[in-house]
């Protein structure tokens, strides 16, 4: 629940905040980049191929499983047992880099293949805290 | 109506949800200390792996066919529960989480649906596609009748995670084709007691008359025979009733010998036992502090205590101080102590204490409170009772655990763009 907290004046105790009325909820990152906070899960990025949709490496990805999948859409994917983060081509069954150097993958039946998610929010720290980067060790 | 949900295997399938490279093989998940199975995926159970064997029994079957093997991550799992809880509150107008991976659902205001299979699937798919776990959905008119179809949706052929009693057909062809002891309040001893009246299936008993059953067996047993005839005898609030015993107990990781660790491990368990008691409203009677080696061991020791409050109580450090009360005729000297726990064995209810002009106040509600508030927000432990300092020799034993992938940023999974 969401309550703003606002203390009761009693006694002599000077002035009132003339502000105090306006009080609002303070920012909160999660409203901002969370859409269905249930189904959202977050993972590190490994590897350049997204750059051109500004991916990077060490970038946090926000994974949305409630997100509606299209055509162009940034996935991340369960592809042959390994997560992966690619543009989907639904038209052509095809995973498609975000750079020039890395060829278009297509999936054919005899791959495992599942989409966990929507990327439509990624993140990334100027300055990278060890925490984060643990994981990539 | 009303519904019941739950996991498929939950323990196992939450281990897949993260970890694609184990999506397809058979995984099994092992109790506290990695001591036994406690829950085994369809892949694995196709294996013929039962739940419950104790691990090293089965150790070599497990290597040889590639089986994954996890400890049990709490951690993991209570998040992808707390999500799975969710996703299907947002279908009913009340529901009760009864376990882990189990939700009560009561539909009061749902008279638009006609369609309740299609209604299942609804929440089936969505559970689904927002948490990765499959589970298994009942709808019957009374409690045990939801549990009974929850039962059928998952373990009886023809089902499809979905099942409805909703008329005399389909409640005759479900209970007809569960026996005795997958009726919801029937044990093992129930079962084969009711068996020997020639009671074959959940059918049979449904056919009873209630009065004879209750002459025979008790007024639990008349209500089940009521509740599966499409009476509702249980109440919604019954099944969330308090506890009647709380008890906190594991075995070590690594024998222990020395008299300040047992004494350290059995507080522990007295201020867990003391938090649950809280969080039900709860007073402690009567605790029974117990401490044992093994059962395999040549010398089996096992020794347990009684203490009564002199007034029933909630306060941690009251409850503690019971432990060094009673602690010197528990522990003896060269004992390997293999395990030990508190329990409390008898409850009363807070709201409604009969005071004593004589009583000294014990318990200490305003203490209690911020205790609770602080672990809650800085993590369990964060404010502990000295005595119960933790030591890594009674840790859990976790050897095949799994990334905390959804609450420490140094886990969360890799993806490889």
């Amino acid at each position: 629940m969401k309550v703003i907290p606002v203390y009761i004046e009693a006694g002599i105790s000077g002035f009132e905040s003339p502000a105090a009325e306006y009080k609002e909820l303070n920012l909160s990152l999660e409203d901002l980049l969370l859409q269905h906070p249930n189904a959202t899960f977050f993972g590190l990025a490994n590897g350049r191929s997204m750059e051109g949709r500004g991916i990077f490496d060490g970038d946090v990805l926000v994974v949305d499983r409630a997100e509606h999948v299209s055509n162009d859409s940034v996935i991340v994917a369960n592809f042959n047992g390994c997560f992966v983060c690619k543009i989907i081509d639904t038209d052509k069954a095809l995973l498609l880099s975000a750079s020039d150097e890395h060829k278009p993958i297509s999936i054919s039946a005899a791959d495992s293949f599942q989409i966990e998610g929507v990327v439509n929010v990624s993140f990334r720290l100027h300055k990278k805290l060890p925490t984060l980067l643990s994981c990539l060790a | 109506m009303f519904g019941l949900i739950d996991a498929v295997a939950f323990y196992a399938r939450v281990e897949k949800v993260f970890d694609p490279t184990i999506r397809n093989k058979p995984v099994v998940v092992l109790t506290n200390n990695d001591g036994c199975i406690c829950a085994v995926c369809p892949m694995a159970r196709e294996l013929g792996i039962p739940k419950f064997i104790p691990y090293f029994k089965i150790k070599s079957f497990l290597a040889k066919h590639n089986v994954v093997i996890r400890s049990s991550n709490y951690e993991l799992y209570a998040d992808l529960s707390e999500r799975m809880m969710n996703v299907i509150a947002r279908y009913s107008d009340r529901h009760y989480v009864y376990s882990i991976d189990e939700s009560f659902l009561h539909f009061r205001n749902f008279t638009c649906i006609d369609d309740w299979h299609e209604y299942g699937h609804v929440i089936r798919k969505a559970v689904w596609r927002e948490t990765r776990l499959p589970v298994g959905v009942g709808f019957g008119s009374t409690l045990t009748l939801a549990k009974a179809a929850n039962h059928a949706s998952k373990k009886l052929s023809g089902f499809d995670g979905v099942a409805v009693i909703n008329d005399e057909d389909s409640r005759k062809e479900i209970l007809s084709r569960m026996s005795l002891t997958d009726v919801w309040g029937i044990g093992s001893k129930l079962g084969k007691r009711l068996s020997i009246l020639g009671l074959k299936n959940g059918w049979d008993l449904a056919n009873q008359s209630p009065k004879s059953m209750k002459g025979q067996f008790g007024v639990v047993v008349e209500r089940t025979v009521n509740e599966l005839n499409g009476m509702p005898c249980l109440n919604w609030d019954e099944i969330g009733q308090d506890k009647k015993e709380i008890f906190s107990t594991r075995s070590f990781g690594q024998r222990v010998t020395n008299e300040h660790a047992l004494k350290a491990a059995l507080s522990s368990h007295a201020s867990i036992v003391a938090k649950k008691v809280r969080r039900q409203c709860s007073l402690i009677k009567r605790l029974v502090i117990f401490a044992s080696n093994s059962p395999h061991d040549d010398n089996y020791y096992k020794k347990s205590v009684i203490y009564e409050f002199p007034v029933a109580t909630d306060n941690t450090l009251k409850i503690v101080t019971a432990i060094s009360f009673v602690f010197d005729s528990i522990y003896m000297a060269g004992v390997m102590f293999y395990r030990c726990g508190v329990g409390a064995i008898e409850l009363e209810n807070s709201q409604f204490q009969q005071q004593d002009m004589f009583n000294v106040t014990v318990n200490n509600p305003q203490l209690m409170k911020y205790y609770d508030k602080v672990n809650y927000r800085y993590g369990s432990g964060a404010i502990e009772v000295a005595v119960a300092e933790k030591s890594d020799k009674w840790a859990m034993r976790r050897n095949f655990l799994s990334p905390s992938y959804t609450s420490k940023w140094s886990e969360i999974p890799k993806i490889i763009c």
